[in-house]
């Protein structure tokens, strides 16, 4: 009996395990190589004393670079540089690991009825509870392996490299307790995540103002991606600060588990309105429907990119150029800007606007995928509703949201560089704003073709490419690939506008092909069958 | 013009055959029953008359429009009920009902209420809340209220009550009063006996036996029940006749074709008792199956 509880346990986590192995172990690679070209990228870019000096002086000290990056400790040498390049951004991706496997593990399963079938068996929920978190802890492992390779092959120490992958993954042994929390408190997977990314949303702009006001450098305390960074790898590590996050994941682990063992399988804390009298705007066409079903993560969108957007802007002014090292200029010339102005950082920035914007777009063809693999495409299908009319439904509905969302991102971060009296025109940002959109529409195309040629693999061809894309366009260069290697990724196409010209040819060239793509996907998605699960 | 004609119609999908050269015709006003087991190829059919998966081979027109290359036309005159009742979780069942009849373009109101009365359908509860049963409620309401010329249900009993199966039977017989045509695949086969003028049944991908229930019970075996006043006595070899089953002192026979050289021979023995009944839709079914190790094809 006991052995073969136990062996339902192993089970049990072996299969949570197996679910998320291909998103783990592409976060592991992630790190990995983000790691490794970092350490190596050092010591090619500031070559002398005097760059590293002159790096800490100007970049180092920059408000909209700690936003992304976080605060650093000690950037003259390959260490410290490493553990804010890849730790500062590597926390969120963490987070939002750990977010993402628990609540995978727990909701996604208690959703889709399959707990309910495992606590049939024989098994306890304490066991199946715990085997889960054997599960993420497994994933965990996997994560801090892969950042600790990437750190030791690039030639970083191997005991200094352990305790900065620690430091850089503790936020995903605290966002697991998160995700196990809302999985628990939530009735459907959906709200879960969404509570879950209001968490990590507030933690980051905890961090955000902690690194870049002067005198609130106490809310790095609040905020599990500060405790990330007091733990000061390779600069001053602080070992003690350990306890923070694990004291804290496992409180979150141990309430989940108290509430999971207690409550009605197939429920939440928050009971589901599961009544209501019947609201019937937004039902006369599947395309209104579908606008009526994403309204929460429409918004979820906007106010997320509309915060950055507005946030960068504000930051854009306090940038102090003229110390900028010959070596930094270069650099920045090799991604082609000139004078880091206001106008110069939001240049920059604009490309990770470009990136959210591409994502917004697959998500939307991720979301029409899942239609039909939940097999409501069948039922409107056997409606007077043709192929092509649901599927330019759902891709207007993606062109729009894309569209709204760079407008979005250009006023308010015109706004915020307003507000500090910086000399940016709301032209030049509405051009930053437009910019987004040629490389979005090549990765909505790209998306449908992939939903038209090989529906069950939609979701992960669409976040893969404009990840990977994205990824090689930042660290591609620093591994000094050849240029046309560099070039495949169609980020490298996109004019830093307005800190550099519109590169109308290379947005002619991409909207062609996504054009192209469109029009395969079309006549592939109208030639086969519908596919479910 | 036919309701429903296919002609050659199959579908493979890899190596797998999941219908192969399918010819059927289902009249206006007709009510079809479709029966096999899991996995015969049901769903597979009706996914090819909805034009939802392209046919390998042949085709299928519904009121003489081509199922794959013109659906929205034929749609028009089409309702659906899944096999599997997914539907939007977040949209009550009212909300459904408004959705699929705006996007359909044709709904009676009125009877959707007499049909949410009948069937019970609790209107402002969210798809998400409901059970399998429930969910298969809410299509089957929205089916019957669009009046379509033709409906297309894929098991559409699994999973309600017996309260609700009668309610279902009435339900199609209105429509066929209406002149409405239906098409009823299932494995259900007393529903089948119970509401379909003619039934097909489907083997492994083939259409095995067609026909109204007289024919098909014309073509199969007759069950003879003998009760001897003693022990069952040898029975001479006869053509057509075999033992279907054997108590102490009596014997099952199925009989195809005459009864004539069983009575014979029966009347030179003690016989105390004699049953003599046409097959069941279950035997009938079963004959084409074999019963004996559960699996299908023989």
């Amino acid at each position: 009996m006991g052995a073969s509880g136990g062996s339902a346990t192993a089970a049990i986590a072996r299969r949570a395990f197996a679910d998320g192995r291909i998103r783990t172990l592409s976060f592991a690679a992630l790190f990995a190589f983000m790691a490794f070209v970092n350490v190596d990228g050092y010591e090619h870019s500031f070559p002398t004393l005097r760059d590293k000096v002159e790096f800490v002086r100007s970049f180092g000290n920059d408000a909209s670079v700690k936003l992304f990056y976080g605060q650093p400790y000690d950037l003259l040498h390959a260490g410290g540089y490493v553990a804010w390049r890849v730790g500062g951004f590597g926390a969120i991706f963490a987070a939002a690991w750990g977010l993402l496997a628990a609540v995978r593990a727990l909701r996604t399963e208690e959703d889709a009825g399959r707990w309910e079938l495992l606590l049939a068996g024989a098994v306890r929920r304490r066991s199946a509870y715990l085997a889960v978190l054997a599960a993420i802890g497994g994933g965990w492992l996997v994560l801090w392996l892969g950042l600790w390779l990437g750190c030791t092959a690039g030639g970083l120490a191997a005991g200094g490299s352990a305790y900065l992958a620690l430091a850089a993954l503790t936020p995903a042994l605290v966002f697991a307790g998160v995700g196990a929390l809302v999985s628990q408190i939530a009735p459907t997977r959906r709200l879960a995540l969404e509570l879950g990314m209001v968490v990590l949303a507030l933690a980051f702009l905890l961090r955000t103002i902690a690194d870049t006001s002067s005198g609130a450098e106490w809310l790095r305390w609040l905020t599990p991606l500060g405790w990330s960074e007091q733990l000061r790898a390779f600069a001053d590590p602080r070992p003690l600060v350990l306890v923070l996050p694990v004291a804290v994941g496992a409180a979150l682990l141990t309430l989940a588990g108290a509430i999971a063992l207690r409550r009605d399988v197939g429920s939440g804390l928050i009971a589901s309105h599961d009544r209501r009298a019947p609201r019937l705007r937004l039902l006369d066409s599947p395309t209104a429907q579908a606008l009526r079903l994403e309204r929460g993560s429409l918004l979820g969108w906007f106010v997320g990119v509309g915060t950055f957007a507005a946030i960068v802007g504000v930051l854009s002014t306090t940038f102090e150029g003229a110390r900028l090292s010959r070596s930094i200029r270069e650099e920045l010339a090799r991604y082609g800007v000139q004078a880091l102005t206001p106008t110069g950082i939001l240049g920059l920035y604009f490309l990770f606007f470009v990136l959210a914007i591409s994502l917004f777009a697959c998500a939307q063809v991720v979301a029409a995928r899942r239609e039909e693999a939940g097999q409501q495409l069948e039922t409107l299908l056997s409606l007077p509703v043709g192929r092509r009319r649901w599927l330019a439904g759902r891709l207007a509905l993606a062109t729009g949201g894309a569209v709204a969302l760079a407008l979005a991102a250009a006023l308010l971060s015109w706004i915020g560089a307003r507000s500090q009296g910086a000399d940016v025109s709301l032209a030049d940002m509405l051009g930053a704003g437009a910019n987004c959109l040629p490389a979005t529409l090549l990765f909505l195309g790209l998306s449908t073709l992939a939903l038209g040629a090989w529906p069950r693999a939609t979701s992960g061809i669409a976040y893969g490419l404009v990840s990977v894309a994205f990824v090689w366009q930042l660290f591609g260069a620093a591994l000094g690939a050849p240029a046309w290697l560099l070039g495949v990724s169609p980020f490298h196409h996109v004019g830093l506008v307005p800190a550099q010209d519109f590169k109308a040819l290379a947005a002619a060239i991409m909207v062609a092909l996504a054009a192209a793509a469109l029009l395969a996907a079309f006549a592939l998605f109208e030639r086969r069958d519908l596919t479910g699960e | 013009m036919e309701a429903i004609r296919a002609e050659g119609l199959s579908k493979r999908y890899g190596a797998t055959v999941a219908l192969d050269d399918l010819d059927l015709a289902v009249q206006p006003g007709e009510v079809y029953g479709y029966l096999g087991p899991n996995g015969a190829g049901k769903t597979t059919t009706i996914r090819l008359l909805l034009g939802l998966h392209r046919p390998t081979a042949g085709g299928a027109s519904l009121f003489g429009i081509d199922a794959w290359r013109d659906p929205v036309t034929a749609h028009r005159r089409v309702a659906y009920v899944a096999g599997e009742p997914f539907l939007w979780p977040s949209l009550t069942s009212a909300e459904t009902f408004a959705f699929l009849a705006r996007v359909r373009g044709r709904d009676d109101a009125a009877y959707r209420e007499t049909l949410i009365d009948r069937f019970r359908v609790d209107p402002d509860k969210k798809v998400r809340a409901l059970s399998k049963g429930n969910r298969q409620k809410v299509q089957l309401v929205a089916a019957f209220a669009s009046r379509a010329e033709l409906l297309i249900l894929d098991e559409p009993t699994a999973g309600l009550d017996p309260l609700m199966e009668v309610a279902f039977r009435e339900t199609v017989r209105e429509a066929k009063e209406r002149g409405q045509t239906i098409f009823l695949s299932s494995h259900i086969l007393s529903e089948v006996e119970a509401v379909c003028d003619r039934v097909g049944i489907l083997r492994g991908g083939r259409l095995v036996d067609q026909g109204t229930l007289e024919q098909l019970r014309h073509l199969s075996a007759h069950t003879v029940e003998v009760t001897f006043a003693g022990p069952v006595p040898r029975l001479p070899e006869l053509p057509g006749v075999a033992v279907a089953g054997a108590g102490e002192n009596a014997l099952r026979l199925e009989v195809s074709g005459e009864l004539r050289p069983l009575l014979a021979a029966l009347a030179e023995l003690p016989v105390v008792a004699l049953a003599s009944r046409e097959p069941s839709l279950e035997e009938i079914f079963l004959h084409h199956y074999d019963a004996t190790d559960g699996r299908v094809g023989r």
